[in-house]
């Protein structure tokens, strides 16, 4: 008897409006368990090497996992993949909310998109009832319009859709997808793809149930679970102020990214403090599905040139549209990404683009001949809200915005030193100077590009004492220290590939609910398994060598496995952090090493891949003779 | 132990972990369809709503039944259903004015909330509290909390 894994794969032919049901077998979901994981192994086995993202031959998967849906704790979670219009790489994104849930109780794992539609359409899911249908009507329309249109259309409140807004059908690099008004798939473009392949939506609604292996023990898990969670060290943080919480400690470690990376403490940043926006935006606290953290809240400006309500604005946020334009004004951060939730725009990349353009304003690269008139000077609330709406559009200097900072670097000339963007992708709000694992090495390797989450290595920052047991010195959990972060790097990508293949959130696994052992422990349950923590561990590390195959067979070397100039010469001016680069190389070498991979291509050898069940992937490579020796 | 259940409004972050608790217990499955408690989520209108039983002593789902399958246990304080006088006609599920009676969709039974026999698990997967459980003769806390917000 087969336990929590879904029965199904949808595979969907745009162009021939064909729709295909198979079953998921259970042997691929033991060697890649789901969400992240199967869409990764789908992606390598059939997508063709080389070809433009933005091309109908591009895939586009989505994928719930064998977590989903179930009393697991924070089990709302979805990845979307592609190959990514932003990075030209691996493409990948992941969002909360009620959306995955729906599609895991219609009873689907994966839906697989190929090639075009001739005009709009948008994917209905009705239980076993699945169908393309037009969506004329709803092109042009934004996130919110379209869901409400097609929760009337379709007459049943319960239904889900995930949708992108005008900058996806706009092919916005950095387009996002958009499920339940304000849980964003957000970063690499995948609304792009969406956008490319005329899908405006994917509209769900299931009523089938998950069966798990082993009831009581998923019981007693989540009772555990409740527990560790409550009495982690960021428990009261997250559950208060929401990531909200984060621009205080980021900003008191001098690693909070400011006007464009020039700055990574700001005095100002204290207007947009956690503790501020509770007080002043904050009106109810809410939660994705089956989650004890409730990180995100409902705000509201209730009157103004800013007002407007939404749900779920980030950490990330408050730097993108906030310090990292210079920009301390509370209620248009609020604003801008309420307007970026609406539009489908990826808030971490917008604001980074608007911030870039402000560098290269100061600067004097651009003038208000390239901007259309318009000012982008430090700050300018009315410029950044205006530049998301024209990147939407992809209207005047919007459409150069709308290619990302590295494209925007490529035709600004002189701006290539502050460009602050690995492989392509924007990096996030922590300034990786200020936190040599988590985000000097964190953010250089990770297979979608700038980001954080790949590797979310909290252990190498905090708890010393955990840190110690885990890799043998409290210096792990050193920010300033390159001591021992290719391991903390490592053992929290393989973490992190397991968490978004099963589809829980990071934030609950982030320190409460880290270990293999705990992971192991709820597989398990789930599926009566009965795997242990090397096994979970093997699986994680399957996946990240996965996604580096992918990412070499599409010509990534060690040369990007990098930092942006700025990170590796510029010290951090001031604050807490001062003096702070990141010390790339020693770390790299010692996470190439751990890894198995070649210190001077980054290419992985034979042995690693064979023994990770990965032979076919080392003959490939092989074949175009980017193995290591 | 005699009580009922009790919601903050304030507290329920929509979470939905009492719908799949409440199935995983009554059904074996991770089924928000077959669960007796459900939230209505209307996040913008901010308001988070979970539905379920009042256990009402003159409950209209019993004075409806054309059957007499379903009556108030004084000595449980509890609305209980005879599932052997039961027709499956679903008139309590139009008579409730809580929409808390539902059906079942896989057993085609009415279903509602029955306290879990006195130990409602809803209330002990909630970590915040929103659920809580109310003895009866404890009530004085929450009503005072009440008046506090009037």
């Amino acid at each position: 008897m087969r336990y929590a894994i879904p029965e199904y794969i949808l595979r969907v032919d745009l162009s021939k409006q064909k729709i295909v049901k198979e079953p998921l077998p259970e042997k691929l979901a033991r060697n890649f368990l789901g969400g992240r994981g199967i869409n990764a192994k789908i992606l390598y086995d059939e997508l063709k090497p080389g070809i433009d993202p933005l091309s109908p031959e591009n895939i586009l998967v989505f994928g719930v996992g064998p977590a989903t849906g179930t009393l697991a704790p924070a089990s709302g979670r979805y990845n979307v993949s592609a190959k990514s219009p932003l990075t030209n790489f691996f493409g990948d994104a992941n969002s909360g909310g009620h959306w995955a849930p729906e599609l895991r109780y219609a009873g689907y794992g994966h839906i697989v998109f190929y090639g075009r539609a001739n005009k709009p359409v948008y994917l209905w899911i009705d239980d076993d009832k699945v169908e393309l249908r037009d969506a004329s009507h709803l092109w042009g329309k934004d996130t919110w319009e379209t869901e409400d249109m097609l929760i009337e259309e379709l007459g049943d409140p319960e239904v889900k859709v995930a949708c992108i807004g005008p900058a996806g059908e706009n092919l916005v690099r950095f387009a996002c997808v958009i499920n339940e008004k304000s849980r964003a798939a957000g970063r690499t473009g995948m609304g792009a793809v969406m956008g490319s392949k005329n899908l405006k939506a994917i509209a769900v609604r299931g009523t089938k149930g998950v069966e798990v292996a082993d009831v009581e023990a998923l019981l007693n898990f989540r009772e555990e679970a409740n527990k560790l969670i409550a009495n982690d060290l960021f428990y009261e943080l997250y559950s208060r102020y929401g990531t909200a919480g984060l621009t205080t400690i980021y900003n008191e470690f001098g690693a909070c990214t400011a006007f464009n990376s020039k700055e990574a403490y700001w005095e100002n940043a204290e207007k947009l403090y956690g503790e501020v926006f509770e007080e002043k935006l904050t009106v109810h606290i809410t939660a994705c599905f089956s989650c004890p953290l409730h990180c995100s809240r409902v705000y509201k400006v209730k009157s103004g040139p800013y007002a407007c309500i939404g749900e779920s604005c980030e950490f990330e946020n408050i730097v993108a549209y906030g310090t990292r334009c210079g920009n301390d004004n509370l209620e248009s951060v609020a604003y801008a990404s309420t307007l970026a939730d609406k539009l489908g725009i990826d808030t971490i990349s917008s604001g980074a683009v608007i911030a870039f353009a402000m560098e290269c304003w100061e600067k004097g690269l651009i003038t208000e001949k390239d901007t259309g008139g318009l000012d982008y000077s430090w700050g300018n609330t009315d410029v950044i809200i205006e530049s998301l709406k024209l990147i939407a559009q992809r209207k005047g200097f919007g459409n150069l915005l709308a290619e990302g900072v590295k494209r925007m670097s490529e035709r600004i000339k002189g701006s290539e030193k502050f460009a602050i963007h690995i492989k392509g992708m924007e990096t996030p709000a922590v300034d990786p100077r200020a936190v040599q694992g988590y985000g000097g090495l964190g953010y250089a390797v990770a297979s979608r590009g700038g980001d954080h989450l790949r590797a979310l290595a909290a252990l190498g920052y905090s708890l010393p004492k955990r840190a110690k047991e885990l890799f043998g010195t409290d210096k792990a959990a050193d920010r300033f220290s390159t001591i021992a972060k290719g391991a903390v790097v490592k053992f929290h990508e393989e973490m992190r590939a397991v968490t978004d293949a099963i589809e829980i959130c990071k934030y609950i696994t982030r320190t409460a609910l880290l270990l293999p052992e705990t992971i192991a422990k709820l597989i398990n349950a789930l599926t009566g398994w009965e795997i242990d923590k090397q096994e979970v561990l093997r699986i994680g590390e399957r996946i990240v060598n996965l996604e580096r195959a992918f990412n070499i067979r599409e010509g990534l070397t060690r040369k990007d496995d990098t930092q942006p100039e700025r990170m590796l010469k510029e010290p951090i001016p001031r604050g807490p952090s001062k003096g702070c680069v990141v010390q790339l190389e020693p770390m790299l070498k010692e996470y190439y090493t751990l890894r198995g991979w070649d210190l001077e291509t980054g290419y992985p050898k034979k042995e690693k891949l064979v023994e990770l069940g990965l032979d076919y992937v080392a003959n490939d490579l092989e074949k175009l003779g980017k193995l290591a020796k | 132990m005699k009580g009922y259940l009790h919601v903050d409004l304030d507290k329920c972050t929509g979470c939905r972990t009492c719908e799949i608790v409440c199935s995983l217990v009554h059904t074996g499955e991770n089924n928000p369809m077959r669960a007796r408690i459900y939230v209505i989520r209307n996040k913008f209108g901010v308001e988070m709503r979970p539905v379920y039983c009042r256990q009402c002593a003159r409950p209209p789902c019993a004075e409806n039944c054309p059957t007499d399958a379903i009556h108030y246990d004084e000595e449980r304080a509890m609305v209980l259903i005879d599932y052997d006088k039961c027709i499956g006609c679903k008139i309590c599920v139009q008579s409730c004015p809580f929409g808390a009676m539902k059906v079942d969709p896989v057993t085609g039974q009415v279903i509602k909330c029955d306290l879990c026999g006195g130990d409602p698990q809803c209330v002990k997967y909630c970590i915040d509290h929103a659920i809580t459980f109310i003895p009866i003769g404890k009530q004085e806390k929450v009503i005072r909390s009440a008046v506090s917000k009037l």
